[in-house]
């Protein structure tokens, strides 16, 4: 594992698509995103939120693939589709219970965020952490994600993003709902 | 590692798999009685097996029983058995030779992904088949030349004599030097790829020596000793040509033992690309699975429903409140629903408990 983990304090997103933008550039990327930002009341606010692989812990995408081309980093980041292997059944597109992984019919290959693996191997944030203007995107320590777990606990002692209530299953990738940092001074 | 079976399955049985101790020991026994077959019948009752090549033979004895331990549990696996069970019986549609030849013959989907990479390709994967077409039949007597007149060659295939070529003609030079043209065809392909893995930034960052150096390396190995060999015939009279021969012999062993496990792998995998597009199409065209929300419709309602039957296989089951399976949502009404989800459940209207909120 690294050191640090990828954050998302969805409050913050203001639509900006900055993180899109840096996805392009992430080497190997081909100049394609790999994650999105949604319009949560399109026509009626201006509320948006980024959504991108969460890194499942045991992820339904490798474990519906036929090819076994999707593998797990030692660092736990769900890599995408090793191109050799991929035989573009798209299996995984189905499978994934967020809606994350991308088909390239031309190329006969899925495609999906893959943390950016050749930087947060070494620790180093991945593209949308690095370009986030609003902290939406996070690249948090262990110590400073044990901050947010003690600032964010619930009456009921779980956490605001704990897995059984939000996500279907353990992620590698960390989310606080909206409304966390409602009445609250913000740094930025 | 196949379960063990109860009385009653052993009596469902049929007496040819009672004869034997697992699906793997009769898958090799078959595989090996055939070879033996073939080479019977093509080197004519085992007068023309070239023994120098017996290397060979035992290493490729060895590959089998790594293919077939690597591909029998691959196979065994939840989502590849439902695409080899569906796929193998829409073999005999009309688009599978089309798809057969895009895949696995002209790679057109490498193509698309870019031309350096489909050369480099076309150039490693086309010259080890050359070299494997030309290398095994020679190894199992199932091809060999005979020479009934001076100045002309008899090319026999599986005892039958095929054609005559003269000896110094052009048929015959691509003949002897097929194995030389097919190293030429390797050695720049993995060229290629080594310059691309050490330029490539992406590639840099996740390539790993075991997994995508050393199948290059062998490669790489195989093909410049083989072409040694010429080297040293041609020009040196043969000088360390039995030395350079055992070595290109253990590397061809050593490939062979390797190639289950490692990268190259994905060559037995790749013709269930085949079978899974036969399988989207046939599918696809007889029912297509319409969102639960949107009602567009998105895969073939087959595929849908098998996915949800894997996933419940891996202890997951991924449900919406009013029971819909998520594997039944388009992908954008699927992050519609995680961001309705966050929002409904948002934190403001939790009570958040201690500590200053920075």
């Amino acid at each position: 594992m690294t050191k640090s983990v990828l954050y998302l304090e969805l409050d913050n997103c203001i639509g900006c698509r900055s993180c899109l933008a840096a996805c392009t550039q992430c080497g190997g990327h081909d100049e394609k995103y790999r994650n999105y930002v949604v319009d949560v009341n399109p026509l009626v606010d201006t509320q948006t939120m980024p959504l991108m692989c969460l890194h499942c812990v045991n992820p339904a995408c490798a474990r519906s693939c036929p090819a076994q081309a999707i593998q797990i980093h030692e660092t736990g980041a769900v890599l995408s589709a090793r191109v050799e292997k991929c035989i573009g059944c798209q299996n995984c597109t189905i499978a994934c219970p967020y809606g994350i992984p991308k088909f390239d019919v031309e190329q006969n290959l899925m495609y999906k965020c893959d943390l950016c693996i050749e930087r947060t191997q070494h620790d180093i944030p991945p593209m949308c952490a690095s370009v986030c203007p609003t902290n939406t995107l996070q690249w948090l320590t262990k110590e400073q994600l044990a901050m947010k777990k003690e600032q964010n606990v619930l009456d009921n002692g779980k956490w605001i993003a704990s897995s059984d209530h939000y996500l279907e299953n353990e992620t590698n990738v960390h989310i606080s709902l909206p409304g966390i940092l409602q009445k609250k001074q913000k740094l930025f | 590692m196949q379960p063990q079976k109860n009385e009653q399955e052993w009596e469902q049985v049929n007496g040819l798999d009672r004869a034997f101790a697992s699906r793997f020991a009769k898958n090799m026994f078959f595989t090996l009685l055939t070879i033996v077959m073939l080479s019977f019948i093509g080197s004519r009752f085992f007068t023309h097996l070239d023994l120098n090549l017996y290397g060979y033979m035992v290493g490729t004895i060895i590959f089998l029983a790594g293919f077939f331990y690597r591909f029998m549990a691959w196979a065994e696996r939840p989502p590849t058995k439902v695409f080899i069970q569906k796929g193998k019986k829409l073999l005999f549609r009309k688009n599978t030779a089309s798809t057969s030849v895009d895949h696995m013959v002209s790679h057109k989907f490498i193509w698309n992904r870019g031309i350096y990479r489909w050369t480099q390709h076309m150039l490693i994967g086309w010259g080890c088949i050359l070299s494997c077409f030309v290398t095994f039949p020679l190894v199992f007597g199932w091809m060999y030349f005979t020479m009934a007149e001076n100045g002309m060659y008899t090319v026999v295939f599986m005892s039958i004599d095929v054609m005559e070529v003269r000896a110094d003609g052009l048929l015959a030079w691509l003949f002897y030097n097929a194995l030389n043209i097919s190293a030429i065809m390797v050695i720049a392909g993995v060229c290629m790829a080594l310059y691309r893995r050490l330029k490539n930034e992406k590639q840099c960052a996740e390539q790993t020596f075991i997994y995508d150096f050393m199948p290059l390396y062998l490669l790489l190995f195989i093909s410049v000793s083989g072409l040694l060999l010429t080297v040293t015939n041609v020009f040196f009279a043969g000088f360390m040509q039995p030395t350079i021969s055992l070595i290109h012999q253990y590397a061809v062993i050593v490939t062979l033992i390797y190639l289950p496990f490692g990268k190259l792998a994905h060559i037995p995998i790749r013709p269930l690309s085949v079978l899974a597009k036969n399988y989207k199409l046939h599918y696809g065209e007889q029912e297509m699975k319409k969102c639960h929300h949107c009602g567009n419709e998105f895969i073939a309602a087959e595929q849908s429903a098998d996915v949800i039957d894997v996933l419940r296989q891996n202890g997951m089951e991924y449900k919406t409140e009013d029971g819909v399976h998520l594997a039944e949502l388009c992908l954008p009404c699927r992050r519609e629903t995680r961001l309705q989800m966050f929002k409904h459940a948002s934190a403001s209207m939790l009570s958040v408990g201690r500590g200053e909120r920075t």
